[in-house]
């Protein structure tokens, strides 16, 4: 998806993990994935590094789509979509 | 599912600390964990003394900057790790018996919640050698 594409998106979930730093985003964005439906796009907000390649990585071994991720001053976004 | 076997050896609370993350990033993958707790690690898992451990295994001169760079980044305490990660996942914690005769705890009503029960050299073993992952910490 392109940037574009990204931040128009109709997001079902929003998780702010931007108060923790690893593994703290992962945490949060497991456990919020389980109260949203296959097909709906979660986006995970965060600014520890680590988080950006985690979760993508995650969300591969767990059936989710990766979407694309959209940086913003001093955090990002990450979209993904249920499997 | 992958399963992970740790053998947790050390009571410190870097150690410590740092096994309640490999703990969470297992339960973010949903695995199943064994965690074996050996001597001294054995310590941290009495009753009431979740709060009193505060040593360092390593980098023991810059104890204050961890202390305060962890509170700083709003990271868990080892407890809240321990916990969280079992309520996510399949996490059983055995403390060694022998370890836990050390530190005064003969059975599993002397130690905390987090514990499942208390076992031998030999289960430990034996869940390392049918583990995917093994660790010693």
């Amino acid at each position: 998806m392109t940037q574009e594409d990204l931040q128009t998106l109709q997001v079902d979930r929003t998780v702010d993990a931007r108060g923790t730093a690893c593994p703290g985003p992962l945490l949060e964005a497991k456990k919020a994935i389980g109260t949203i439906s296959s097909g709906e796009i979660m986006e995970v907000l965060s600014a520890d590094e680590g988080t950006k390649r985690d979760v993508p990585k995650w969300a591969g071994k767990k059936g989710h789509e990766y979407l694309g991720t959209v940086e913003e001053s001093g955090y990002f976004k990450i979209y993904l979509k249920k499997g | 599912m992958a399963k992970l076997c740790i053998g947790l050896f050390s009571g410190s609370l870097d150690k410590l600390t740092a096994t309640g993350v490999v703990l969470s990033g297992a339960a973010a993958d949903d695995m199943d964990v064994e965690v074996f707790v050996l001597l001294q690690g054995a310590r941290a898992f009495i009753k009431g003394n979740e709060n009193k451990i505060d040593n360092l295994a390593e980098a023991t001169h810059l104890k204050e900057e961890f202390m305060n760079s962890l509170e700083k980044l709003n990271v868990s305490t080892w407890y809240d790790f321990f916990s969280m990660a079992k309520e996510m996942t399949n996490v059983k914690v055995h403390i060694c018996s022998l370890a836990g005769k050390i530190w005064g705890g003969e059975k599993l009503d002397d130690f905390n919640d987090l514990v499942d029960d208390l076992c031998g050299i030999g289960e430990y073993l034996t869940a390392a050698e049918q583990a995917d992952i093994h660790m010693f910490i």
